[in-house]
């Protein structure tokens, strides 16, 4: 039995047209068991930040207080919002402080990117294995218990320079056709858009079994 | 009132006096200004930072004397008071900088880091067993938040941020002429030929590149910071704050 | 030590017969068509034995087979296979029917029930209907009629696209329209070649070339499928072609 199939779970996410999107399933289980069909992995971390994070669902709970906690420590001090890639690093080494101990988690960043120079915003995706190794795609990251599947669909359907509602519909299918094929993973979905002055996010129903 | 020989209060311990002063802290000033000159001017474009160096012997090697530190790419603080304190200083803001870098993979705002090491000196007017650092602190830097920062810290822990300042011997003399000079558009170029003049005030002995030291800030452009913070060549941040060499100082006195 | 029972045990040494051999299968049935295809890379761990070894095997003018798993159990069985459909021939002047092959391919595989051949089989052609089919098989001969499969190494990357793109798995239709039940030769020939440059891209037991067999029910022709070689016995019945495509090779 692996750590990481204990619960379920997965996560994915793509770059669009000055857009982002972070989905994930809503399945929690105990093993084979379903738990819960209502478990958020993804979270919002500021206006244009989210984090997903698939893997032990304790882990989950922890991780998320734990960054809350640094994020707003990094807030107040400095008196600015952190930026997606700053965010990326924060994660990275909070993850490898559990080096030879880790959460059993595999976060997904996503978030838009302002560049202090001009202002403008930029689409900004990574994601890191459990000890906090990071990954910056240019196109999309997976994780979870479904990573193989996605990685197939996404590297299929997904192509550059999409608008947010066909960004939605490819990370949708993308995600939707995977879990369908990974009995870890599924029981709906929830997809997260963000663009640069609104998050469209929409809870989606699959096969429910 | 701090007497002479520092009264009752004066014990290795900062205690308040029943007038409500830390007759330590202000003895540490007293150090500060016994020390040499060092000043800081904001510019449009920049911020220079500027000391006089004055070595106690002419058979001192004075090429082993630096009190413009590096501290980080973007960050760089002189000092007015005891030499040693600073060195402390300047290895504990380091090594700050480096453990931010290290959580956030670039480096930290110059509020942060002055923030750090006023907390460090703050620290030690409240520690048992330690005593104030004899210094004060400019601390010059460039970040994407706030742009270029220059600030002051005293031994108090407490801290400025200036748009010019001085510390040290000549301080209050400094200041007025620093007043008189300055202006809200003044160019890097500008400043750092004002801080000469400055410290030329009060100078004793020859100003050369040997008893001068200067460090700069310099805002990127627009383009620099659309490339990024990387330098591609080396992978290295870029740095926006740098000591200027001996002859770069020696054509600035020239002109 | 005198004295002491000696608690030693023998040596003992374990020859394991088997090994994995990497690559992909896929097969896609159309309504008058079929295509089986697969990469030809074969590996082992991470060494690349060859960049060409054929999976995929024409067997009839109406069937080819495509055979993933332990390359030389792999060879062996078509090998087998190949034998038993001349005894057919022989003994009956004819080709042996597609459901007929997948039966008899049935029967060879739970003949050795209890040492397998390692191999997953994806049997694609024309019925004798005329239609298109798919027979998929593990390695112990169980098997079901479907109209796409994949198989192999990057069966979990692929499958899922598959039911996405063939079987419009959570697509809705437009009111009052329905998703067709078979797709037109061009664009099942898309997805293939998709298929297998996503799973070239993401898996690394995947790439170097791509054989599709197209296999056409008797009086279709290939309607501008370009490039396509004949490799049927004969041109009046059931007609079998094979595409070639380079993919990456790192």
């Amino acid at each position: 039995m692996s750590i990481m199939e204990y619960n379920g779970g997965s996560v994915i996410a793509m770059v669009g047209k000055d857009c982002v999107a972070i989905a994930s399933d809503l399945r929690l289980g105990n093993q084979a068991l379903t738990v819960a069909t209502n478990f958020e992995k993804i979270f919002p971390v500021t206006d244009r930040i989210y984090i997903g994070l698939p893997g032990l669902a304790t882990d989950v709970t922890t991780l998320r207080e734990r960054f809350r906690y640094r994020v707003n420590m990094y807030t107040i001090k400095e008196s600015r919002t952190i930026e997606p890639s700053t965010f990326a690093h924060l994660v990275s080494s909070t993850l490898y402080e559990r080096r030879f101990g880790p959460y059993f988690i595999e976060p997904i960043i996503a978030g838009l990117e302002r560049n202090p120079a001009t202002g403008e915003l930029s689409p900004y995706i990574a994601g890191a294995d459990l000890i906090g190794c990071l990954n910056f795609a240019k196109d999309f990251v997976v994780a979870g218990t479904a990573s193989d599947k996605l990685f197939g669909v996404a590297e299929g359907l997904w192509e550059p320079g999409l608008e947010p509602e066909d960004l939605f519909e490819t990370i949708s299918q993308t995600l939707l056709n995977a879990v369908d094929r990974d009995a870890y993973s599924g029981w709906g979905a929830i997809v997260h858009v963000i663009t640069k002055d609104k998050v469209i996010s929409r809870t989606l129903k699959g096969r429910m079994d | 009132m701090a007497s002479a020989d520092g009264g009752a209060y004066s014990f290795s311990l900062t205690t308040f006096s029943p007038s409500g002063k830390l007759v330590q802290i202000e003895h540490a000033l007293a150090a500060v200004s016994a020390g040499t000159t060092s000043l800081g001017i904001k510019a449009t474009n920049g911020i220079v930072i500027a000391t006089e160096k004055k070595s106690s012997s002419i058979l001192i090697d004075d090429s082993m004397l630096e009190k413009v530190a590096v501290i980080c790419p973007n960050i760089g603080i002189v000092y007015s008071g005891m030499g040693p304190d600073f060195r402390i200083l300047v290895a504990k803001a380091r090594k700050s900088a480096q453990a931010y870098w290290k959580i956030y993979g670039e480096y930290p705002p110059t509020l942060v880091l002055t923030q750090e090491v006023a907390t460090l000196m703050q620290e030690a007017t409240q520690s048992g067993g330690v005593r104030p650092y004899g210094v004060s602190l400019l601390v010059a830097g460039w970040d994407a938040t706030r742009g270029p920062m220059l600030y002051q810290v005293d031994p108090s822990g407490s801290f400025w941020a200036w748009k010019a300042s001085a510390i040290g011997k000549n301080m209050v003399n400094a200041k007025t002429f620093l007043e008189k000079r300055y202006n809200d558009d003044i160019g890097l170029e500008d400043a750092i030929h004002t801080a000469l003049l400055t410290l030329k005030e009060g100078f004793e002995g020859q100003m050369t590149e040997k008893t001068i030291e200067i460090g700069v800030v310099s805002v990127p452009t627009p383009a620099e910071g659309e490339t990024g913070k990387v330098d591609t060549a080396t992978a290295r941040p870029k740095p926006t704050f740098r000591k200027l060499t001996e002859e770069e100082v020696r054509d600035y006195l020239a002109l | 030590m005198p004295g002491t029972p000696s608690i030693q045990r023998p040596t003992q040494h374990q020859f394991n017969p088997y090994s994995d051999n990497g690559g992909t299968i896929l097969a896609i049935a159309g309504a008058d068509f079929s295509i089986i295809a697969g990469d030809t890379r074969q590996s082992e761990g991470y060494n690349i034995q060859t960049r060409y070894a054929p999976k995929v095997f024409r067997l009839t003018d109406r069937a080819v087979l495509a055979v993933n798993g332990f390359a030389a159990d792999g060879n062996m069985f078509v090998k087998k296979v190949k034998q038993r459909l001349e005894w057919y021939r022989h003994a009956h002047a004819k080709d042996m029917p597609l459901r007929a092959i997948a039966r008899l391919i049935q029967t060879m595989l739970y003949a050795q029930r209890f040492f397998p051949y390692y191999v997953y089989n994806i049997l694609g052609g024309i019925e004798e209907d005329g239609s298109g089919a798919v027979y998929s098989f593990d390695p112990v001969g169980s098997y079901e009629r479907e109209t796409c499969r994949a198989a192999g190494a990057a069966q979990s990357l692929v499958q899922p696209f598959l039911d996405n793109q063939v079987y419009f798995k959570n697509q809705v239709p437009p009111p009052g329209r329905a998703h067709p039940t078979h797709l037109p030769l061009r664009d099942v020939l898309d997805i293939v070649i998709d298929a297998f440059t996503s799973a070239t891209e993401r898996h690394i037991e995947v790439g170097d070339g791509l054989e599709m067999y197209i296999v056409l029910a008797k009086g279709r022709t290939l309607q501008g499928v370009e490039a396509a070689q004949e490799i049927s016995a004969r041109t009046d019945g059931e007609r079998v072609f094979v595409l070639r495509r380079d993919l990456k090779k790192d």
